[in-house]
């Protein structure tokens, strides 16, 4: 364990000392993560599904704030869907631009989430969101949250239907236009995943705020089971076809990475809890105070052994 | 003194950015902003609603009474307007009170670390 310790010691320095160099690297794998999975999933555009334009706009992202990676992948999508066609272009920008001008503007640092989530639904583990959400956030990261999950089935549902929306293309443009915004609000797999994570979010949230030993891992493990639970329960009710094996491997290499995130962000020793009361003028103060775990990272000290000898070819010099 | 100078590069610049309005000033230019969000999310949404319903609202736009239709979406739009106008202000308002809050901290620190550099 002190071992452990010491590497996250480590890992802490490096990052405050890097700090500089690490935010546009980490926005640059980021933005070029998230264009290129954008590419392979819709890229209808062939303009745009071409790596050297694909770097360039990653390059730029990358001494560009955190949002503007966002605004480029909605851009993206929008493009891509433009030319698969206009309707799903349409729709796609409105969602966007009721998400951006209604709920962005009061949490700015929560669109985060919405270029997230659809990685980690690719690989796999999109449990990992609410329950990191429910630590870290606050119980309005639910929106973010569905907002994010309300993206990806978008996505998902015309990289799917774009064979039928293309055949479609002698029928009136009213008739494709419902096609699209029917199976974004039928989708009943994703409604179901909004509210599942929402009830995470919010129970995780309402766990680990509580005045109890391990609270952040009690949170994570009954929030992974709440979510577990209501997809289930959920397929059985509305037959939505989920993947069970996959919710549950999903939901446990979930849990190990939102372990290793407690590990680095509330890592405490409840070992040697103190309670303690005091008062001032106008209070009387019930503390408990939970120490964190930390150590000091080892020092290399060079010690010299030998003294040092005294050059001989001075000696000689003065003979 | 090492917070200090952090919150000086980070939140402190948006505090002072807001703490430089007036409260009403700041909270009323807020909601101005946020009345033109939910208007144009308001408009493009209900442009999706017609767009989506075109052929029903087509066949049915004789028969149906245009100022009631007119009188409801109307209806609608101040209902919509005026609970995100609520939730705007008082979002803001929080946001105003703890910049201000912050902002006499750091004054209150800055205070004393002048005071422990004259001695």
């Amino acid at each position: 364990m002190t071992s452990l310790l010491v590497v996250k010691q480590y890992i802490k320095n490096f990052i405050n000392k890097y700090e500089v160099y690490l935010k546009p690297v980490l926005k640059l794998i980021l933005a070029l993560t998230s264009l290129l999975m954008i590419n392979s999933r819709v890229g209808y555009m062939h303009r745009l599904d071409n790596i050297s334009i694909v770097l360039i706009i990653a390059l730029m992202c990358s001494f560009m704030p955190m949002n503007f990676i966002i605004f480029v992948a909605a851009a993206f999508v929008v493009l891509h869907f433009y030319a698969l066609s206009l309707e799903c272009a349409v729709v796609t920008l409105v969602l966007f631009l009721v998400m951006f001008l209604l709920y962005f503007r009061f949490s700015p640092k929560d669109t985060l989430v919405v270029l997230l989530l659809p990685i980690c639904f690719v690989l796999k583990i999109p449990y990992v969101i609410p329950l990191a959400m429910g630590l870290l956030g606050t119980p309005a990261s639910a929106v973010s949250v569905g907002c994010g999950v309300m993206v990806t089935y978008l996505i998902n549902y015309i990289a799917d239907s774009a064979t039928a929306l293309t055949a479609m293309e002698t029928e009136e443009i009213t008739t494709r236009f419902r096609l699209v915004i029917d199976g974004l609000i039928n989708n009943k797999e994703m409604l179901l995943t909004i509210a599942a994570f929402a009830a995470t979010i919010i129970i995780v949230y309402m766990i680990r705020r509580l005045s109890i030993d391990h609270a952040w891992t009690i949170a994570m493990i009954t929030g992974a089971i709440a979510n577990v639970m209501i997809l289930l329960v959920g397929d059985l009710l509305f037959d939505t076809n989920v993947s069970i094996i996959g919710i549950f491997i999903g939901t446990i290499f979930s849990l190990l990475i939102v372990k290793i995130l407690e590990f680095f962000v509330f890592h405490l020793d409840y070992s040697r809890v103190e309670k303690v009361q005091f008062e001032d003028d106008e209070y009387y103060y019930y503390v408990k105070a939970v120490p964190k775990i930390t150590v000091a990272t080892p020092s290399r000290t060079v010690k010299r052994i030998n003294t040092p000898r005294k050059r001989s070819g001075g000696s000689h010099s003065k003979r | 003194m090492t917070r200090m100078a952090s919150y000086e590069e980070h939140e402190g610049k948006k505090d002072i950015a807001i703490i430089h309005y007036f409260r009403s000033d700041y909270i009323g230019f807020q909601i101005l902003k946020s009345i033109i969000a939910v208007t144009i999310s308001f408009l493009a949404l209900f442009g999706v609603y017609v767009f989506y319903n075109f052929e029903e609202i087509m066949q049915e736009i004789y028969k149906m009474d245009l100022l009631d239709f007119g009188k409801s979406v109307m209806i609608l739009y101040l209902c919509v307007a005026g609970a995100y106008g609520v939730v705007a202000y008082v979002v803001f308002a929080c946001r105003y009170s703890r910049a201000r809050k912050s902002l006499k901290h750091y004054y209150d620190n800055l205070k004393k670390l002048s005071g422990m550099h004259n001695k």
